[in-house]
């Protein structure tokens, strides 16, 4: 492919930036740039909600309960990685909510089974048509579970937030933050050595 | 010297790469439900603030009765009230609501849906049962409104796709 953005890095400072003025707008009490942020950090806050092993209707419920409360305390966020932390923060406890929940309630229910984090190698197979797409996810599967948890939010995260997201998640400050970090230099080696994997 | 792959080293663009394909992996492999940014916009799109959110609770889903009927029960509580409904399928293509507040009172039970349909309400009575009836499918939010004189908020369960 020969449309790929030459410089990822920068986009990504960009899209921090305009993260952070339409939440500027949003507190000033503007829905469409409140609705601009929601499309914008829902994939995080999805991810976030499954990891905590929550099945589809109930990590749904909890990505809403999530924004709600954002809403009621929208005026004490003042920058864009402040949102960030808060959001995966409260996405997490609304999880342990909802989890304690339907774990006193039903005990042996389907759902449990089905909130496997990480879905299992079959499926993977079947829904990942490009190859390296497959190369790269058997090359995560083999990684520390704790770098596994890592990447998988960090993967959805405007990086300049890396460091408080880290914190958000309960990670130590070391394990990740502007420098490229063990899990992902990890990763990195593994692909590089890879025929069937290309960064394109 | 320092190994290319170093840790240390700040990230470049070719590990802004590795992320971005790994987040489009993800979504790939476990995809948010299509219309949830559309179920937050529903739930923000109620200006009051002095709401008790209610949270789901439990799930059943009771199958296809009689080849065409399908019935899901819901159970959400909020800290004022439990909220249990039953949705189910008619074979017109339309849904009824059983729904039943704890403790029972006799209320505006409102039933909203995605500008610009126009909400449904109906009054819950004193045991807390009331019943929806010929509802399309598609997203909705159930509130249930404070008796007269009484100085209680709001209760809003989440946008659910009936």
């Amino acid at each position: 492919m020969s449309n790929v953005p030459v410089d990822r890095a920068g986009a990504s400072l960009d899209r921090a930036a305009r993260l952070g003025e339409r939440l500027e707008r949003a507190r000033a009490g503007d829905r469409d740039a409140l609705d601009e942020v929601v499309r914008e950090l829902n994939p995080l806050l999805w991810r976030v909600a499954r990891a905590q092993g929550l099945a589809l209707e109930e990590a749904a419920d909890v990505v809403q309960t999530t924004w709600l409360e954002l809403v009621r305390g929208l005026h004490t966020i003042r920058s864009s990685s402040a949102l960030t932390a808060w959001l995966v923060t409260t996405t997490r406890r609304e999880s342990w909510r909802v989890r304690g929940l339907t774990q006193r309630q039903t005990p042996h229910d389907a759902a449990t089974l089905e909130s496997s984090p990480d879905p299992d190698p079959g499926p993977a197979e079947l829904l990942l048509s490009e190859e390296r797409d497959r190369a790269l996810w058997q090359h995560v599967a083999r990684l520390p579970e704790r770098c596994r948890a890592l990447l998988r939010i960090v993967a959805h995260v405007d990086r300049p937030d890396y460091t408080v997201v880290a914190e958000a998640l309960g990670m130590p400050r070391g394990s990740i933050g502007p420098t490229r970090g063990r899990c992902l230099a990890k990763l990195r080696e593994m692909l590089a050595a890879d025929s069937t994997w290309s960064p394109t | 010297m320092t190994a290319p792959h170093s840790a240390d080293q700040p990230l470049d663009d070719l590990d802004q790469a590795i992320l971005d394909q790994l987040a489009a992996v993800l979504t790939r492999l476990d995809p948010p439900p299509p219309d949830l940014d559309d179920r937050v916009r529903l739930v923000l799109a109620l200006d009051d603030v002095d709401r008790d959110v209610a949270r789901l609770r439990e799930e059943h889903l009771v199958g296809a009765v009689r080849g065409t009927e399908r019935t899901r029960t819901l159970t959400f509580d909020a800290e004022s009230r439990t909220v249990m409904i039953t949705i189910v399928d008619r074979p017109d293509g339309l849904v009824r609501i059983d729904g039943w507040l704890a403790p029972g009172a006799a209320v505006r039970v409102e039933l909203r849906h995605p500008a610009p349909d126009p909400s449904q309400t109906v009054e819950s009575d004193a045991s807390g049962r009331f019943v929806l009836d010929g509802v399309p499918h598609g997203l909705a939010q159930v509130v249930v409104h404070p008796a007269r004189g009484e100085h209680a908020p709001q209760v809003v369960t989440p946008a659910l796709t009936l």
